[in-house]
């Protein structure tokens, strides 16, 4: 089975990633996910494609503590983060979280936590490509 | 020896994604962040993380060991 988190190049499936959640435990009654993906438009921009850089270990070691962090903090019965580090255009997919809990409220609740988290702790930029060059983005709210 | 790793737009600005910067005795982050800065003003204008071996620090006083890897980091656009 894959890791519960990981950095990679390649795309995920979401229904492996539900279904290595829902074999962690058969009392989990609420599965919520997160999956962002790249745009075609960005500030007023077009957006080519975006690509990405991270400090790779430092990301991983990021993910798993905040893994930990919000099963801890929601009492999840488990959860997942993939994040990609390669070259999208729109439509692809980049971050996928997933929440799995008793009950809804917690696994609503930590997966909203989760990827606000991720933008703020883990070291991962984005850059787009425009029309008018390339820019790293700056941290979207 | 310490190491200095940048990423993302600090490497844009830098020109590079690594250096290397010999190690004095009692030296800490704080000195070093100012040294860098004084060569590369325009990427420590964007630097507002740092992370010593691979952990997040935000006491600039802290010491720095012999063979440290040190990064300088931008805010976070992942996600």
């Amino acid at each position: 089975m894959k890791d519960a988190v990981r950095i990679q190049q390649e795309d995920f499936s979401q229904d492996e990633e539900i279904l290595a959640l829902k074999a962690s435990s058969r009392r989990m009654g609420g599965i919520a996910t997160f999956v962002g993906c790249a745009r075609d438009f960005s500030e007023g921009r077009d957006v080519a494609e975006i690509s990405f850089d991270a400090y790779g270990s430092m990301a991983v070691s990021e993910m798993k503590q905040l893994r930990s962090d919000a099963i801890a903090k929601f009492s999840l019965l488990d959860a997942r983060i993939v994040h990609r580090i390669c070259t999208v255009t729109a439509g692809d997919n980049i971050v996928f979280i997933a929440a799995g809990a008793e009950h809804r409220v917690a696994a609503l609740e930590a997966c909203r936590w989760m990827i606000d988290e991720l933008k703020l702790r883990v070291p991962i930029w984005k850059k787009e490509t425009t029309p008018q060059g390339e820019t790293w983005v700056v941290a979207h709210p | 020896m310490i190491n200095v790793l940048f990423f993302g737009p600090v490497v844009e600005r830098i020109g590079k994604n690594a250096l290397e910067v010999g190690y004095r005795a009692d030296m800490t982050l704080q000195e070093l962040r100012d040294e860098l800065a004084l060569h590369y003003p325009q990427a420590f204008e964007i630097v507002c993380f740092f992370a010593v071996n691979g952990q997040h620090v935000r006491d600039l006083a802290m010491p720095l060991a012999d063979n440290s890897e040190v990064t300088f980091m931008a805010k976070f656009s992942g996600g």
